[in-house]
């Protein structure tokens, strides 16, 4: 008897969990410990497999076994299984996402024309705290803030953790800001508004002593802004010899090239897909 | 007598040989094979989706899939590198290296997955996808299993283009209650 005590001490403090049932909460939230029951008594392995962590640990099964927040992350589905003597348990549980506090925001083109109908494409993407997205959200403000003008924003729903928008870029070249805002969340994006394509090319020519300075005015777009420097202006000059093209950068605004013109002859430009004037020189 | 037991010995080992051969086979193909990625994309929006992206949409998809299976099976996070991205990548290089740190890993038995297109970036840079599969899931500490279930998982997906294929920048379950 009296070594019976101590046999019955022992075997009791080096026996594993005979059941192994779990009851891990119905809702998780990422971030946030919980508490999974578990039945049975004794030493057992508890493991979490969750989507971006797998933990491993001894434990005293019939005990409530704690999670902490910093485990539980990532939203998604985990499994807490607990393996004793007699086998293993489990139970599958969901961490859903906490509340928005995050954005990604895509903004494109980084440089745009000027009055390009929905030329601008603004995507925002909803995030917790832990990058989880957050599939229903309340509407992410999305705000346009040109540089010498007012703010102007509008809410737009969040789908499935996306909430978009087309903006039209402004008639005025410059730069332009493009935020979006959730919680505490903000994010902005600069996108440069350009000159569109050449409007009204006009070309003038002028005698020199080997033929003709041929110039064209300050190339602007229909907005009035100048085309940036670099912008190829292509001169064509038909004469009885045949036809002749010379492509020009735009210096200073304008694109000036001299031709050596004997007899009559016939003088374009274009830049893109706008033709300018016609000049008839010489004779 | 003596004769007809060695004849049970040697059918009985050639028999196991045969099943763990078998066993090595199935093993194997498991990771070979790319999983079967049925793709549609009749409620994308707001930009139409290509011919060509919705065509490597799905393949890159499963080619993910299968890498990602492998990797958490083989405990190798460098198989990641080729479809995954972003936080998607960081994500399961953690699963990956926390298991080799536990001494387990986890098998697939992928039976095949329903991939929806649901939003398409208007300037083509993201695509979001919601994805319900059929899975096996076989957790092993060491060698052992100590957790097996079939499961039906839906997942949210976001893809980005990368220079030759579309790349995994962010797996999530979404589900239920009570999976």
């Amino acid at each position: 008897m009296s070594q019976t005590i101590p046999f019955l001490i022992l075997l009791s403090a080096v026996s594993s969990a005979r059941a192994a049932d779990l009851h891990a909460p119905a809702q998780a939230t990422a971030g946030n410990s919980i508490a999974i029951a578990s039945g049975g008594s004794g030493k057992a392995t508890f493991y979490l497999i969750g989507p971006a962590s797998v933990i491993k640990r001894q434990v005293l099964a019939g005990t409530d076994i704690s999670v902490e927040g910093d485990d539980l992350q990532n939203s998604g589905r985990y499994v807490a299984i607990l393996c004793g003597s007699e086998g293993c348990g489990s139970s599958p549980f969901f961490v859903h996402p906490a509340t928005p506090n995050r954005l990604t925001l895509q903004v494109h083109p980084s440089r745009v024309p000027v009055a390009s109908v929905n030329g601008i494409s603004t995507v925002a993407f909803v995030f917790d705290n832990f990058h989880n997205l957050v599939l229903k959200s309340p509407p992410v403000k999305f705000s346009i803030l040109p540089k010498d003008g007012k703010e102007v924003s509008a809410d737009r729903p969040v789908e499935n953790a996306v909430a978009w928008v087309r903006l039209t870029s402004a008639r005025k070249q410059g730069t332009t800001k493009i935020g979006a805002a959730i919680g505490h969340a903000q994010e902005t994006r600069v996108v440069e508004q350009v000159a569109a394509e050449a409007c009204n090319l006009r070309i003038h020519a002028n005698r020199d002593k080997n033929g003709f300075l041929v110039e064209t005015d300050p190339v602007r777009d229909c907005s009035g802004n100048p085309v940036p420097d670099g912008t190829v202006v292509s001169f064509t000059m038909s004469d009885s010899a045949g036809k002749t093209t010379v492509d020009v950068p735009i210096k200073r605004g304008v694109a000036k090239i001299a031709m050596p013109i004997k007899g009559r002859a016939r003088i374009s430009a274009a830049s893109g897909v706008v033709t300018g004037n016609e000049l008839e020189v010489g004779g | 007598m003596s004769a007809l037991l060695r004849y049970c010995v040697l059918g009985v080992g050639f028999a196991g040989l045969l099943c763990a051969l078998a066993v090595l086979y199935l093993r194997a193909s498991a990771s070979d094979e790319v999983p079967r990625v049925e793709f549609s994309a009749k409620n994308i929006g707001p930009r139409p989706i290509e011919d060509l992206t919705s065509q490597h949409v799905p393949r890159d998809y499963a080619l993910a899939w299968q890498t990602m299976e492998q990797a958490l099976d083989e405990n190798r996070p460098d198989l990641l590198d080729a479809y995954f991205t972003g936080f998607a990548k960081e994500d399961l290089a953690k699963r990956v290296n926390s298991q080799i740190q536990a001494g387990m890993h986890v098998r697939y038995q992928d039976r095949g997955h329903q991939l929806e297109g649901i939003f398409y970036a208007p300037a083509g840079d993201a695509m979001e996808l919601r994805d319900r599969a059929q899975l096996d899931i076989q957790v092993y500490d060491g060698g052992k299993v100590i957790y097996d279930e079939p499961i039906d998982a839906q997942y949210i997906v976001l893809m980005t283009p990368g220079a030759d294929r579309w790349l995994v920048r962010k797996l999530q379950a979404v589900g239920g209650e009570k999976p």
